[in-house]
C-alpha cells in the first residue's frame, strides 16, 4: 500500500509568493529569538524586503501561461489572483511601517508583530488564489488566527476585549462557513470550486441543497467583510485594536475575503446566479443603509471609519450582484480604491491620535496644528464619500454602472441615497478639521517615515481618480476566472 | 433497522443528550465532562461509518488534547456556578433561533436525501495518507503554517508583558 | 447499511445545540465549547458524505482531519485570549466585558 504513492505533479511556482511570505515570517521569528539585540527597525526592513520579494514573483506570475490550476487543482493561476495579491502585498508593506511606528513610539517591544503580519498576509494572498474550498477555509483561518492575536497587541484592556470579541464571533462564523462547505460537498461530490460549477451546471437534483450551501458560505464571508447583519464586531474591534493593526486589517481582510467571495459566487455558484443575486442585492442594500446611518451617530473617529467600512462592503456587494465580467471588474476596482483610502485614513488617525485618544472632537482645528495631515485626511474622507476627482468616485460610478447594466436599478437607487447620507458625516469631519478652533492640546506626530507612507495611498487615490484606466486596463484580463 | 443503525441511533441519542446537557449545565466542569461524552460519541459514529482513522484522531486530538486545554482555561479562570451566572438573558430567543435552524436543516435533509443509504466500506488508514500526500499537499503544508501562527500568537498573548 | 438522513439529523441536532450554546451562554469558555459542537457537526457531515459518495480522493475525511487540527489551533488561541482577559478584568463573562459595547 505504502509503496503505491506516486509522486504527484507539484508545481510550486504559482504559490511562490506565499512560500516567500511564510518562510520569511519564520526566518524573522528565528532571527528575533537568536539575536536578542536586533531592533524593530531591522525587522521592519527585513519584512519589507520579504514583501517586496513576494511582490516581484507576483508580477512575474502575471505572464503565467501554464495550467489554469496547479497543485491538484488547489490554486488558481489566473490574473485575478495576481492583481489581488499585488494589492494585498502593498497594504501589508504599509501595515508593517505603521506597526513599527506605533509600537516604537509607545516604547513597546513587539517583535512578533512582523511574523504574524507576514503569516496573515500569506493567508490573505492564498485565499485570493484558492480554487478549492478546503484551501479557502484554511487560508481564511490563517488570516483570522493571526488577526485575532494582532488585535490584542496592546497593553490596553480594550484591545484584549476586542481580540476576544473578534475571536468568538469569528470562530462562530467559521462554523457556518464549514457547514456550507460540507453541504456543497454533499450536493456536488467535490470541494473544488470549478468542480462545483461543473456539477451545478448540468441537470442537478441537489439544487435546494446547493442554495443553502451558498447561503451558509455567504454568512461566513459576510462576517469577514463586515456586511449587515454580521457586522456587530466591526466597530468594537476597530476601536479597541491598535490603530496600526486596524489600518492593515480593515483594508486587507476586506480585499481578501471579497476576492474569495467573488471567486466562489462567480465560478462555483454562477449556475445559480438567478437565485442568489436578489439575496445579495438585499444584503448590499441593508448594509449600505445601516452602515451609513449608524456612522452619523458616532463620536469616535475609529468607530466612524468602522461604520464607513461596513457601508463600503455594501457598495462592493452591489458590484458583485451584477454576476458578470463587468460586475467582477467594477467590484475589483472598488476593492483597490477602498484599500487605498481606508489604509490611508487609518494612517492619518495613527499620526494624529498616536495615544489612542480618538474622539472626533479632538480633531477640531487639526488644520491649524498640521495642515499636511488635515489635507491628507480630507482627501481620504472625500474619496470615501465618493466625491470627484478621487478613486472613490470612479469606484462608485463603475459599480453603479455594472449593477444598472445587469438590471438591478433599485439597488443603485438605494446606493445613491446611502451615498448622500454618507457624504454628510464625512463632510462634517472636514468642517470640524478646518472651521473649528483647536480646543485642547492636540499634538500630531511629525515623524517623516509614516507621513511619507501615508502619502503613497494619497497619491494613488488621486491618480486612480483621474486616470482610472490604469487599473481598468489590467482588469480586462484580470476579471476572467480560469478554472 | 440494521444492527449498524441501532448502534448509530444509540450513540447519537447519548451524544445529543450530552450536548444538550453541555449547553444547559450550571457547573462549568460538568459542562466540560458532558463535552467529553458528546465528542466520544461522535468518535463512535465515525467508527460505525467505517472511517477509523478519523475516529482515532477524534479521540486523540479532541478528547485528549482539546478538552484538556478547555479544562485548563476553566481552572485558570474562576467561573461562578449557577444558571444566572453562566447564561445571559437571551435563552428564549436563542432557543427559537436554534430550533429554526434545526427545522430548516431537517426539512432540507428530508427533501434531498430521503432515500440515500450508506454502505460503509472500511477506509484503510493508508488510503487517507496516500490521498493527503497526493491531492492535499498544499493544504497539509498550510496547516503547519496555521499551527505555527497559533503557537506564536498564544505565547505572545498569554505572556506577561516584559518590563 | 445506514440511512443517510439518520446521520444528517444527528449532525443537524449537534449544530443547532451548538448555536443555542453560543447565543445563550455568557462564559467565554462555554461559548467556545458550543462552537466545538458545531465543528463536530460539520465533521459528521463530511465523513458521512465521503462514505456516501465513495469519494476516491477521500476529500471529506481529509477535510475532517484538517478541521480537527484547526479546531485545536483555535482553542489554543482561545485559551490565551481568555487568560489575557481574566488577568485584566477578573471575569470572562462576555457581557461583563463591556468597556466596548457588545
Amino acid at each position: 500500500m505504502i509503496a503505491q504513492i506516486s509522486p504527484p505533479e507539484l508545481d510550486f511556482l504559482p504559490v511562490a509568493p506565499e512560500l516567500v511570505l511564510a518562510g520569511g515570517g519564520m526566518a524573522i521569528m528565528l532571527a528575533e529569538a537568536a539575536l536578542p539585540r536586533v531592533t524593530s527597525r531591522v525587522l521592519l526592513i527585513a519584512s519589507l524586503l520579504i514583501v517586496a520579494g513576494a511582490a516581484g514573483i507576483t508580477v512575474a506570475l502575471w505572464g503565467w501561461d501554464g495550467e489554469p490550476t496547479v497543485l491538484a487543482g488547489m490554486v488558481a493561476t489566473d490574473r485575478f489572483a495576481v492583481l489581488i495579491r499585488g494589492v494585498l502585498l502593498a497594504v501589508a508593506a504599509i501595515g508593517a511601517v505603521y506597526g513599527h511606528h506605533q509600537f516604537d513610539r509607545a516604547g513597546e517591544r513587539r517583535p512578533e508583530f512582523f511574523p504574524l503580519l507576514l503569516f496573515a498576509t500569506t493567508g490573505m494572498t492564498l485565499i485570493a488564489a484558492a480554487s478549492d474550498l478546503i484551501l479557502t477555509f484554511l487560508a481564511l483561518e490563517i488570516l483570522s488566527l493571526s488577526l485575532y492575536v494582532l488585535a490584542g497587541f496592546s497593553r490596553r484592556v480594550t484591545a484584549s476585549e476586542a481580540s476576544m470579541k473578534y475571536f468568538l464571533l469569528g470562530a462562530f462564523s467559521s462554523a457556518f462557513f464549514l457547514y456550507g462547505v460540507a453541504l456543497a460537498y454533499g450536493a456536488t461530490g467535490t470541494t473544488s470550486i470549478g468542480g462545483i460549477a461543473r456539477a451545478l451546471s448540468g441537470p442537478s437534483e441537489g439544487l435546494p441543497l446547493a442554495m443553502v450551501a451558498a447561503a451558509l458560505l455567504a454568512v461566513g464571508f459576510s462576517f469577514k467583510v463586515a456586511a449587515v447583519p454580521f457586522h456587530m464586531w466591526t466597530p468594537d474591534v476597530y476601536q479597541g485594536a491598535p490603530t496600526a493593526v486596524v489600518g492593515f486589517m480593515s483594508a486587507a481582510t476586506k480585499v481578501a475575503a471579497f476576492a474569495a467571495l467573488i471567486r466562489v459566487f462567480n465560478v462555483a455558484f454562477l449556475p445559480l446566479s438567478w437565485d442568489w443575486t436578489p439575496i445579495v442585492g438585499v444584503l448590499a442594500a441593508v448594509t449600505m443603509v445601516v452602515g451609513s446611518l449608524l456612522a452619523i451617530a458616532q463620536t469616535d473617529v475609529k468607530r466612524m471609519l468602522a461604520y464607513s467600512s461596513i457601508a463600503h462592503a455594501g457598495f462592493i456587494l452591489t458590484g458583485v450582484m451584477a454576476a458578470n465580467q463587468e460586475g467582477i471588474a467594477s467590484a475589483t476596482f472598488y476593492l483597490v480604491a477602498y484599500a487605498l483610502m481606508i489604509v490611508g485614513a487609518f494612517g492619518v488617525v495613527l499620526l494624529v491620535s498616536g495615544d489612542e485618544r480618538t474622539s472626533l472632537s479632538s480633531y477640531a482645528g487639526l488644520a491649524v496644528r498640521s495642515p499636511l495631515l488635515a489635507a491628507l485626511l480630507s482627501l481620504f474622507l472625500l474619496s470615501l464619500a465618493g466625491i470627484p476627482p478621487t478613486a472613490g468616485f470612479m469606484a462608485k460610478v463603475s459599480v453603479f454602472r455594472a449593477a444598472v447594466d445587469a438590471g438591478h436599478t433599485w439597488v443603485v437607487i438605494v446606493a445613491v441615497l446611502a451615498s448622500v447620507v454618507a457624504a454628510f458625516f464625512y463632510l462634517r469631519v472636514i468642517v470640524l478639521v478646518y472651521m473649528k478652533e483647536p480646543e485642547e492640546e492636540l499634538q500630531p506626530d511629525r515623524s517623516p517615515l509614516p507621513a511619507l507612507t501615508v502619502a503613497v495611498p494619497a497619491v494613488a487615490t488621486l491618480v486612480l481618480g483621474v486616470f482610472p484606466g490604469l487599473v481598468f486596463g489590467l482588469l480586462e484580463t484580470a476579471s476572467i476566472f480560469r478554472w | 433497522m440494521s444492527s449498524q443503525e441501532i448502534v448509530f441511533v444509540v450513540l447519537g441519542i447519548v451524544g445529543l443528550g450530552a450536548a444538550v446537557r453541555l449547553v444547559t449545565a450550571r457547573n462549568v466542569v460538568h459542562a466540560a465532562l458532558y463535552l467529553v461524552v458528546s465528542l466520544a460519541m461522535v468518535g463512535g459514529t465515525y467508527l460505525v461509518l467505517a472511517a477509523e482513522f478519523v475516529a482515532f484522531v477524534q479521540v486523540l486530538i479532541y478528547v485528549g488534547a482539546i478538552v484538556v486545554l478547555l479544562l485548563f482555561s476553566l481552572m485558570l479562570t474562576r467561573a461562578p456556578i449557577g444558571r444566572e451566572a453562566l447564561d445571559n438573558q437571551q435563552r428564549g430567543i436563542s432557543a427559537l433561533v436554534a430550533l429554526g435552524i434545526l427545522a430548516g436543516l431537517a426539512f432540507l435533509i428530508q427533501d434531498a436525501f430521503r432515500d440515500a443509504r450508506i454502505e460503509p466500506d472500511a477506509t484503510p488508514t493508508g488510503a487517507v495518507g496516500v490521498s493527503i500526500f497526493q491531492n492535499f499537499v498544499l493544504p497539509f503544508e498550510l496547516v503547519s503554517v496555521l499551527l505555527l501562527a497559533a503557537l506564536i500568537g498564544a505565547v505572545v498573548l498569554a505572556r506577561k508583558d516584559l518590563p | 447499511m445506514i440511512r443517510l438522513p439518520l446521520v444528517l439529523f444527528f449532525s443537524a441536532g449537534l449544530f443547532s445545540v451548538g448555536v443555542y450554546g453560543v447565543l445563550a451562554r455568557r462564559n467565554a469558555v462555554l461559548v467556545l465549547m458550543s462552537i466545538e459542537l458545531m465543528l463536530n457537526a460539520v465533521n459528521v457531515n463530511l465523513v458521512a458524505f465521503s462514505q456516501l459518495l465513495r469519494d476516491t480522493i477521500l476529500a471529506g475525511q481529509v477535510f475532517a482531519l484538517f478541521v480537527i487540527t484547526v479546531a485545536a489551533a483555535e482553542v489554543g488561541i482561545g485559551l490565551a485570549i481568555v487568560i489575557l482577559i481574566y488577568r485584566n478584568r477578573e471575569t470572562i463573562n462576555i457581557d461583563e466585558v463591556n468597556l466596548l459595547k457588545w
